[in-house]
């Protein structure tokens, strides 16, 4: 061995020591964390909304409420949650980096809890958050989640996808579909900031409506980034989005029902109300005309029941919602209906848009 | 290049390249996040031997109890293919009808096999018939460190399999619960609600390491105070529920030994 070996062999050593001492001086979790907090950061504004409410003698008080958005385009676009802005007369958003705009309302879809907001701001100071998709997420995946809880100021919090695909019904009645739960803290204040894959990538929109204790218990819910790529141009375009809608009210018919009110179907969707001349009323759906007290529940009874819809068993009233979900206004669809009766027919309809509500 | 000094460069560029390629190789490996990988993969390994737990207490307040009052949820393991669950005793205590729903949604009813109030562990038995039951794979609870990585799969507020990740704060800890002391649980900061009871701490080799039982808590909801009863206790305790005959064993000798103290006592003349 002579002395040169000697020496690339030392400096070898020492390159490789370096290079591995540089390498595990932070976990790769953390680098990754790290990363992406640094580099998605901007793209989380904090969002303060003012709401008037008058006070024991109807004085007016103003009530601040703070939430966090995620930019989503170079044109200043905000994707935050419904009930952050709900009812709010004055909308701020503040920037990461302390600049303040005010905001103003594009649109917003209380089925999804979900609401775009815009600000007039320079391009170089809007950093867009990338959109994922929420299609082929994995229990155990990280989620990384940046908002502003209690209004303390920009937050990372980190945990893994707890499930996915989870239905869950929001205060209000409404089905929130494929919802992601994580253990990463969601807190309020959350509401309306970006989940994280460890791509980088926004897979979620935060939403903290749905802790038993108002705080985070390592049960966090996000709403699918799909969802709100499906609702995202509507609300901007149009200021709410368009639900097919049916006409009618119904109700799930169990075996049991079934079994005591004598219909000879073994599950279903019993008509209860039909709105007048809405698309189901149109297509020659009749709704319940009768009361029949089943055990403990009084139902209204006599309407047509919906076995079947586009072909598919329909298993409760939640089924019927989603497959109608499927479709936008102005879609056809085909129901099997089974008559009080005893008889049968299949008819098409065309799906209306529901009615808003004035807001 | 047959010169020495050729030579020895040609050593020296290739060792560094080789340093290099290392270097580049670690760099290139962490761009996957392993960590998540091995979180994925201890979750689809643990997820079919977690069962969610409905119990239907009977309310004491209504006429003989014509209507189950309302449904309470925990968790338990299989532990055995034939259908033996282990779970907490508190999740079971007072119910009425049991109902037992693997990962992949099918039902069964469960009977309480034997339980012990004194550990909180319980015994259920499912007939799951021709339906695969998958065993969780028991690790060893005193080789636990603290900072290391358990994952806990529950059910936790009854909402459905919840996966929950997080580390042990500590081991042995001793915590009073109700009347009884429950010694040497383990306490982890992964997230342990109502619901989770019974179900599996695991660790990330996919072993079960303890049975999530209890939280400190000022609101009853997880705050980050979680705490297990270790698996070697449940292998402890376990076998001697399953196989009832066990308990009755004391009985059996202590019969003995009476009736042996007995007879020696009625013996007369016997020196003793």
């Amino acid at each position: 061995m002579n002395k040169k070996t000697v020496c690339s062999l030392l400096l070898a050593v020492f390159l490789s020591i370096w290079g591995t001492a540089s390498v595990e001086a932070l976990t790769e979790d953390e680098r990754n964390n790290i990363q992406i907090y640094e580099s998605l950061a901007p793209g989380v504004v904090n969002i303060t909304s003012t709401v008037l409410e008058r006070d024991f003698f109807f004085n007016v008080v103003p009530r601040r409420g703070a939430g966090s958005g995620s930019i989503i385009d170079s044109s200043g676009h905000i994707l935050t949650n419904h009930h952050v802005i709900e009812d709010a007369r004055k909308l701020e958003v503040t920037l990461a980096n302390g600049k303040k705009y005010n905001a103003e309302l594009k649109g917003s879809d209380p089925d999804t809890d979900l609401a775009v907001l815009k600000i007039d701001a320079p391009p170089k100071d809007l950093v867009v958050i990338p959109m994922g998709s929420s299609e082929n997420l994995k229990v155990g995946q990280k989620a990384i989640a940046i908002g502003n809880p209690f209004g303390l100021g920009q937050t990372l919090t980190t945990g893994v996808i707890s499930s996915i695909g989870r239905t869950l019904r929001a205060t209000g009645g409404t089905l929130v579909e494929d919802i992601i739960q994580t253990d990463a803290s969601i807190n309020p204040g959350n509401s309306g900031g970006p989940l994280i894959d460890s791509s980088g990538k926004m897979i979620g929109i935060n939403t903290a409506i749905f802790s038993p204790t108002g705080a985070s218990v390592g049960i966090g819910f996000a709403i699918p980034v799909d969802t709100a790529r499906r609702v995202i141009d509507e609300l901007i375009e149009k200021g709410y989005y368009a639900y097919p809608w049916m006409g009618a009210s119904f109700m799930t018919l169990t075996a049991d029902f079934a079994r005591a009110l004598k219909i000879p179907v073994e599950r279903g969707v019993m008509l209860v109300e039909v709105v007048r001349n809405g698309p189901a009323h149109r297509a020659g759906l009749r709704g319940g005309n009768a009361r029949a007290q089943v055990g403990n529940h009084v139902l209204l009874v006599g309407g047509d029941i919906i076995t079947k819809m586009n072909g598919k068993e329909l298993m409760d009233a939640d089924s019927a919602v989603r497959e109608i979900r499927r479709h936008r206004p102005g879609d056809r669809v085909t129901v099997h209906v089974v008559h009080w009766d005893g008889g049968s027919s299949t008819l098409s309809l065309t799906l209306g848009e529901r009615p808003r509500t004035g807001r | 290049m047959d010169t020495p000094f050729g030579k020895a460069l040609c050593h020296h560029l290739l060792i560094i390249a080789a340093c290099f390629m290392v270097w580049i190789g670690a760099h290139e490996a962490f761009a996957l996040i392993s960590e998540e990988e091995n979180t994925i993969e201890v979750f689809e390994k643990v997820a079919p031997s977690v069962v969610n737990i409905t119990t239907a207490p009977c309310d004491p307040e209504y006429f003989f109890c014509p209507l189950p009052s309302s449904s309470m949820s925990g968790s338990g393991i299989i532990l055995r293919d034939d259908g033996t669950i282990v779970t907490n005793h508190h999740v079971v205590a007072e119910a009425e009808n049991i109902e037992v729903a693997l990962y992949d949604g099918h039902r069964f009813a469960a009977s309480i096999l034997a339980t012990s109030p004194r550990h909180d562990i319980a015994i259920l038995r499912i007939d799951a018939g021709a339906h695969p039951l998958i065993p969780i794979v028991l690790g060893d609870s005193d080789k636990l460190e603290v900072g290391g990585k358990v994952l806990a799969v529950g059910n936790p507020f009854g909402l459905g399999q919840t996966l929950t990740v997080g580390t042990v704060s500590m081991t042995g800890r001793d915590i009073r619960d109700g009347g009884r002391v429950l010694r040497n649980l383990i306490q982890t900061d992964a997230s342990i609600n109502p619901g989770n009871s019974g179900g599996a701490l695991v660790n990330s080799r996919g072993e079960l390491v303890g049975m999530n039982t209890a939280m400190l808590s000022p609101t009853g909801t997880s705050v980050g105070i979680g705490f297990a009863i270790p698996v070697n206790q449940v292998k402890k305790v376990a076998p001697g529920l399953i196989h009832g005959w066990v308990k009755w064993l004391g009985w059996i000798l202590g019969s003995i030994v009476v009736y042996w103290a007995l007879r020696r006592m009625r013996r007369p003349g016997t020196p003793s």
